[in-house]
């Protein structure tokens, strides 16, 4: 089995990244392939559902980074849900809590587009 | 005759020595190995996760900076439990990087800049006690240190 598998659904104009198993150095590509997929489509309402996510070193996050100012650029967002303790952790380590909003759930976060709502953390 | 008092035993520290291919598929490995390490000495999970961050990142910097991508080099790790601290030591022959020139996040630049370098350093950095670099026989030795009394855990 692959150690990172990320699917991707759209939901309505919003679209959802699955990543499944754990970001590294090594597996990075298969995300960042991911974003950049969603924004060559023009998908810029991007929300990823880390239920299935176990970890993420800075790799990950910097894919995250390197497509941020376009999505927003667009008027779109890239939105966090179901963060285990471990990904939420290094999350608040680097302070990226504060540079996107997550929320518990991806019904949340699919839904916080629509309103335009504020972050649940 | 009194009976001697039977000296206290001392536990032994564990000190493990490994030596991986200059490989990103080896990263998973490092960071397992690092948890148990940390573990074993006396961290708390959630401890030993960001332990296991810090190594990983610290070798992924050798492999992308030291090494330039190239697989077929060496990384030598040491990880020590001494007791009122837990070391680690990553040893490459790799190109010298001096950690001064590495860029530091910069939150605020990161988004209007896309500037995404430095986050390792950083993630180490927060996450460790001390993280030193050395050229040592042509080699480079990168120590990172956390210490037990839970001082500065993030």
């Amino acid at each position: 089995m692959s150690d990172l598998t990320v699917e991707t659904r759209d939901v309505a104009d919003v679209t959802v990244l699955y990543p499944h198993g754990f970001i590294n150095a090594h597996t990075v590509r298969e995300f960042d392939s991911a974003i950049q997929k969603a924004v060559v489509r023009r998908r810029f309402k991007i929300v990823v559902n880390c239920e299935g996510l176990s970890y993420i070193a800075s790799a990950g996050l910097g894919a995250m980074m390197g497509a941020i100012e376009e999505i927003r650029g667009s008027g779109g967002d890239l939105r966090l849900a179901g963060l285990n303790d471990t990904v939420h952790n290094i999350f608040e380590i680097l302070g990226f809590n504060h540079l996107y909003r997550t929320y518990p759930s991806e019904a949340e976060a699919v839904s916080s587009f629509r309103e335009g709502g504020q972050a649940a953390s | 005759m009194p009976a001697t008092a039977p000296r206290p035993r001392r536990r032994a520290k564990a000190t493990l020595f490994v030596k991986i291919p200059s490989e990103t598929s080896y990263l998973a490995l490092v960071r397992e190995l690092t948890k148990k390490m940390a573990e074993a000495a006396g961290f708390p999970e959630a401890t030993a996760d960001r332990l296991a961050l810090a190594v990983d990142e610290a070798t992924t910097n050798v492999i992308e900076h030291a090494y330039k991508g190239a697989a077929d080099q060496e990384i030598e790790l040491r990880f020590e439990d001494r007791g009122a601290e837990f070391r680690v030591e990553l040893i490459d022959t790799g190109k010298m990087v001096d950690p001064r020139t590495v860029p530091r996040v910069d939150l605020e630049r990161f988004v209007t800049e896309r500037r995404t370098g430095g986050l390792g350093m950083h993630l180490m950095e927060k996450i460790m006690d001390s993280v030193t670099f050395r050229r040592s026989a042509r080699r480079n030795v990168c120590l990172l240190v956390k210490r037990k009394d839970g001082a500065a855990v993030p």
